[in-house]
């Protein structure tokens, strides 16, 4: 009989105390995995996130840039405006493919006695500040119509086709933005020149989308529109999700130190399970070592009892946060800011990797002390009962 | 052979040194069959665990097959317990989640020796468990236990069987059982030494030892 069979037997005696210190580790190796792996997908997703915008650069009255990180992504409202002489002279410039305003604001929604979140754009221009977006019927191509984000069309209980009004002002929903995972899904997007005229802001923008013909002279670009157009801040794509990551890494680590808090707990379980057992098998140990076990054999049993609990419960935990990978990234939206569209949470051997050798480790490091316990068990005193 | 000389062992018990054993002269060749008798505290079991390598005495010479052991390293003396001794105690130590086969081939996972199958099954046929092979110990009846402890202590091959009131714990029926399967295993070739209460089972062996006190009262063949 090998030591593992035997550790393995030696945990089954135990049925119900093994299970539970199992659950322990399983669960915080599940919350481990999940939160590095988010992590990691909510970086790429950003990025990726980014990219697909098109665009190379936001233009915003000068202010805080987190304001601008979150406008560029999901939509904020700033109270501050730029006005059509900055898009008339950014146009002037050479080497500027596109100019897409922005106009976000919310709109008392009186039918449903709500406050709407808008989002006025160039309808025209959607492809390219959105192209990832999926639109259930069609994108309005006149000031008539409005796109509502799917979560916005799950509540209202309208469909496409209907009339919108806000106020004198009617619309007719052509299309709707269908689900993104993200903060979009929440938003109502109207033509910007219509939004502009219900909220007497003609030639008003919060901010504007601008896309360059060579991005490699995007730094010469940023510099002379920089110093020839007063109170304009520019902000470039990198510069938006270095804001969102400071922003979300307080979250992060916070999250990560729950994880670790949690597996330490668990591992400290394991320790007090394993050290129960040793001390209620004294006499064995004893017997044990009368019949020719060396304190080295007694303290591998022992170690070897921690490793394949905190094993098993490492791998359990893999297949438990892969198998729930939905849930919890449902979850984890919910309390992390500027979350990406998308899957975030996606198999990553490498992370289960460390996980399951991380979680090895925890076996050996809970079960040392009660392996040495053991192993210095005196056979004499163990047997004499 | 087994040979001790003055051996003396004193017990620091808190406060209290206790002289369990107050110089031992004695001699074990193969293939006796001796049993040790004496009240309670006499030191039978102290005297046990010495010839059982447990344990090392405060003093005096203590020669297995003319090797010094009792200034012998834990390893070491672990060793020789692998290859020469089979214990069996009063409480049986069985594993409680382990068949009487596992039960029977543990001490090959610590002497890292390979028996087939069929060996350890003939074994365990011998102290005649063989339909109780794949039964765990709280499947078995006492006799049946100490049948099993029996075959434990002899799958590593020993010279010396050293039993601790291997029938303290039984009825008449499967104590005798028990003495019988040590006398079967005496006649081929394997030392027993037996440590007892019961004088009729001790008088039925080849030689008594008698201690009290920790002294050898009486060293007699039957």
């Amino acid at each position: 009989m090998t030591t593992i069979l035997f550790s393995y037997k030696n945990l089954l005696r135990h049925k119900t105390r093994s299970f539970l210190t199992l659950v322990g580790i399983t669960a915080s190796i599940a919350v481990l995995y999940s939160i590095i792996s988010f992590n990691k997908g909510f970086e790429a997703g950003l990025s990726k996130e980014l990219e697909r915008t098109g665009l190379h650069f936001m233009i915003v009255p000068s202010g805080c840039p987190h304001e601008v990180a979150s406008l560029v992504l999901h939509g904020a409202v700033i109270p501050k405006y730029l006005d059509d002489t900055v898009s008339e002279k950014i146009r002037n410039f050479k080497d500027i493919s596109l100019i897409s305003p922005i106009l976000v604001t919310q709109l008392p929604n009186q039918i449903h006695n709500k406050i709407d979140l808008v989002y006025g754009m160039e309808m025209s221009h959607l492809k390219n500040i959105k192209p990832q977006w999926n639109i259930k019927g069609s994108i309005p191509d006149n000031d008539e119509g409005l796109i509502l984000g799917s979560e916005v069309f799950d509540h209202m209980k309208v469909k496409i086709g209907d009339t919108y009004s806000y106020g004198d002002k009617k619309f007719t929903i052509t299309g709707v933005l269908e689900k993104t995972g993200s903060q979009d899904d929440a938003f109502i997007y109207i033509p910007i020149t219509a939004l502009q005229k219900m909220l007497n802001k003609e030639g008003k923008v919060t901010a504007l989308g601008v896309k360059v013909l060579y991005p490699e002279k995007l730094t010469e670009i940023i510099e002379k529109l920089s110093n020839e157009i007063p109170g304009i801040q520019i902000v470039t794509m990198n510069q938006v999700m270095n804001s969102i990551s400071s922003l979300a890494s307080s979250a992060k680590i916070l999250s990560l130190s729950v994880a670790i808090i949690a597996l330490i707990i668990s591992a400290v379980g394991v320790m007090n399970s394993i050290l129960m057992t040793v001390f209620e098998r004294t006499q064995e140990i004893g017997m044990m070592r009368a019949i020719g076990a060396g304190r080295n054999d007694i303290f591998k049993i022992i170690i070897t009892e921690t490793i394949l609990l905190t094993t098993t419960g490492g791998l359990a935990g893999l297949i438990i946060s892969n198998i729930g990978s939905g849930l919890i990234e449902d979850f984890v939206r919910k309390f992390m800011p500027y979350v990406p569209a998308g899957k975030i949470l996606l198999f990553d051997y490498k992370i289960a990797l460390f996980s399951l050798i991380f979680s090895i480790f925890v076996g050996v490091v809970s079960g040392l002390y009660p392996a040495y316990r053991a192993s210095k068990v005196s056979p004499i005193e163990a047997i004499k009962g | 052979m087994i040979k001790l000389e003055k051996v003396e062992k004193i017990y620091q018990r808190g406060s209290e040194r206790v002289r369990a054993l107050k110089g031992i002269d004695l001699e074990i060749e193969r293939g006796e069959f001796l049993s040790i008798v004496g009240p309670s505290g006499s030191g039978k079991t102290t005297l046990l665990h010495i010839l059982g390598c447990l344990d090392t005495p405060t003093s005096g010479i203590v020669r297995l097959d003319g090797i010094d052991i009792e200034t012998m390293p834990e390893k070491e003396l672990v060793k020789i317990r692998r290859e020469k001794i089979g214990y069996i105690f009063q409480q049986f130590y069985l594993i409680p989640g382990l068949t009487v086969y596992e039960n029977v081939s543990l001490p090959l996972t610590f002497s890292r020796k390979e028996r087939n199958r069929s060996e350890i099954e003939n074994l365990i046929e011998m102290v005649g468990l063989k339909d109780r092979i794949n039964h765990k110990p709280n499947q078995l009846s006492g006799g049946e236990m100490q049948r099993t402890a029996i075959a434990r202590a002899l799958v590593n091959n020993p010279e010396f069987i050293l039993a601790d009131e291997p029938t303290g714990n039984l009825d008449s029926e499967n104590a005798e059982m028990i003495f019988e399967l040590l006398k079967s295993l005496h006649n081929k070739g394997i030392s027993i030494i037996l440590i007892t209460h019961n004088p009729d089972l001790a008088q039925r062996t080849e030689r008594i030892i008698k201690l009290k006190d920790g002294i050898i009262e009486s060293d007699q063949m039957v």
